[in-house]
């Protein structure tokens, strides 16, 4: 896993208040992966990544895969 | 605990989601009865339509007051304040939506002094930190309903965190005070009564803040008392003598002066006040000898002490807002009335008064003329090298030079002023040499700026003509030297009735004048010979 990817995980964990988040993660399989929790998922990784993510392209962010490659396309 | 939240907006997001219910938005229909605490979380909704919104806001009380009826009185209730985060208005005299607002905060703000179990959070208190554009993301807001910027979440919690504590908190009783360099500025035994900084200019001003807010305190309850290593006679002295001292002796309910272990003396502070250990805050310019109470008594607390004077006033307002803010009906009560009726007198004053007269009568000013002695040498000392406006000769002195013309038989004088609306302190002086058995010279007449304009001079200086025609002396010379700075005052001695007998090359002008008669003085002044 490359610096990037655990920093999210990282942000992930913290933002849903569950431990167990890994790579496999998506909103289906993951309860605290709701949509309010999803939009502080969003602000936190601009913060984090410094960047802005447009409301579309936070729609797609729906699995981990799907988070990092968005976050690897913007930076 | 569980918590029900009766919002309009998203907020989960800045209050968590642990132990928490969430009403639907605007929703009041279903009160949770099983909760420990309620919140009412309610934001102006974004609408251009401001008439619309003032009446959505107006009928928010309806909805407190409906819920409030169900909740009954044992459960705490907290009152988000409103705010309006989206301020817009398309023309200028659109003030509906302010006053529905107001009218809001102020309905809460009276219910919570009514009924304690209401506690009312003024949530400005948050928002006023940051500039419009931060506190908004429309881009959030638009996805979500979430009013409050998402990027607020930490300080917001952090916020919030500090609130939930206030609200917990019994407040403290008692403050226990150190003295040197805690309650005022240097140290006593090394220093001298006149040597401690306290009063006049920086550091001693915010000392004098600093007991002036501490002397507050006291009249809203909060006892306060000393714990100081000293010896208790100087003190004493200290206490009597300084007179820039506001908290007395007496302003302290019990004290211990002492070179005992400051441990052993908050015990016996706690038994003599019959309080407990743990309604104290015990405040210490010293570090080791709070580590010390911190460790020993942890039921105390022991906030760090400011390293700077000048944080000394921040410092008041965190202590108050941590320990001894309080929501009991009857401070808050009276402290709000207080304000308010001296805010009503002020407008009335002002609106009421088209002459000048009239309105310095209402000030109620009183100015001490005092003989210059060792605890106000220092000061006016200080005037004389700093005052340049008001200053008929700008004549520097050092307080030595000043001490030297004492013994030399000067007659020197200075000034306190104080009026209704506050203490302006120590701000004129006067020096007279005196020529010979009838007549003195000034040599040195000098106003603060801080306190022009209100026929002071004038007073001031007629009060000291006719001390001096008193004391037998009948005549007065004086001289105005011209400066950059001093044109204001080149005919201040013509307005006083001085006869110019004469104008030097360089401007200086000499005046003499015949003491006769008695001067009246303007009966809207209390002036007082000390």
């Amino acid at each position: 896993m490359n610096p990037m990817e655990e920093k999210v995980l990282e942000i992930m964990r913290e933002v849903f208040g569950v431990e167990d988040v890994t790579i496999d993660a998506s909103q289906k399989n993951c309860e605290q992966w709701d949509s309010l929790r999803h939009l502080a998922l969003a602000s936190e990784l601009e913060d984090a990544f410094d960047l802005e993510l447009e409301p579309e392209e936070i729609a797609e962010m729906t699995d981990f895969s799907r988070v990092i490659a968005m976050l690897e396309s913007k930076l | 605990m569980t918590t029900f939240v009766f919002r309009n907006q998203t907020v989960e997001p800045f209050l968590g989601y642990d132990g928490m219910t969430y009403s639907g938005y605007g929703d009041i229909s279903m009160v949770s009865a099983d909760a420990d605490r309620y919140i009412w979380f309610y934001q102006v909704p974004v609408n251009a339509d401001s008439i619309q919104l003032a009446e959505e806001i107006d009928s928010y009380r309806g909805k407190l007051d409906l819920v409030l009826s169900q909740t009954g009185d044992q459960k705490p209730f907290i009152v988000f304040s409103l705010v309006n985060l989206f301020p817009l208005r398309v023309t200028g005299d659109q003030t509906a939506l302010d006053e529905a607002i107001a009218a809001f905060n102020g309905h809460v703000a009276q219910l919570s002094r009514e009924r304690r179990h209401i506690k009312w959070i003024d949530f400005s208190e948050f928002t006023l930190r940051y500039d419009a554009a931060t506190l908004i993301n429309w881009k959030y807001y638009l996805m979500s309903q979430t009013l409050l910027n998402p990027k607020l979440t930490h300080d917001f919690q952090t916020w919030w965190h500090r609130i939930e504590e206030e609200l917990a908190l019994k407040r403290k009783k008692c403050v226990v005070l150190d003295l040197d360099n805690t309650l005022w500025g240097g140290v006593l035994g090394e220093d001298g009564i006149d040597g401690i900084q306290l009063g006049g200019d920086y550091p001693g001003k915010a000392y004098s803040y600093w007991q002036r807010s501490l002397l507050q305190l006291a009249h809203d309850g909060v006892i306060l008392a000393v714990c100081s290593k000293n010896n208790e006679a100087d003190v004493m002295e200290a206490w009597d003598k300084n007179a820039a001292m506001v908290l007395k002796r007496e302003h302290f309910s019990a004290v211990r002066i002492n070179w005992q272990d400051k441990v052993t003396n908050m015990r016996e502070l706690a038994a003599e006040l019959n309080i407990g250990l743990d309604s104290m805050v015990f405040l210490d310019d010293n570090p080791i000898e709070r580590e010390l109470v911190k460790q020993l008594l942890p039921e105390v607390v022991v906030p760090d002490f400011p390293g700077k004077p000048y944080q000394l006033m921040s410092f008041f307002k965190e202590l108050v807002e941590k320990y001894f803010r309080i929501y009991s009906v009857t401070d808050e009560d009276r402290s709000k009335t207080e304000q308010y009726q001296a805010n009503a007198r002020r407008q009335a004053e002002q609106s009421r008064f088209t002459d000048l007269e009239g309105y310095l009568y209402s000030l109620d000013m009183s100015l001490d003329i005092i003989p210059a002695d060792e605890h106000n040498l220092p000061r006016i000392a200080q005037m004389t090298q700093k005052t340049n406006q008001f200053n008929l000769t700008t004549r520097r002195y050092q307080e030595s030079e000043v001490r030297q013309r004492l013994d030399d038989g000067w007659r020197v004088y200075c000034m306190s002023v104080s009026d209704r609306f506050g203490d302006s302190g120590i701000t004129g002086t006067i020096f007279l040499e005196p020529v010979d058995d009838l007549t003195v010279n000034i040599d040195t007449m000098l106003l603060s700026c801080r306190i022009l304009g209100r026929g002071i001079e004038e007073a001031f200086i007629k009060t000291v003509f006719n001390l001096l025609r008193l004391d037998g002396f009948r005549k007065v010379q004086a001289t105005y030297l011209p400066t950059a700075k001093n044109l204001q005052t080149a005919d201040f001695y013509d307005r006083m009735g001085m006869t110019c007998v004469n104008i030097g090359n360089d401007g200086a002008k000499h005046y003499e004048m015949v003491l006769n008669d008695v001067f009246e003085l303007k009966n809207y002044y209390n002036i007082r010979v000390l």
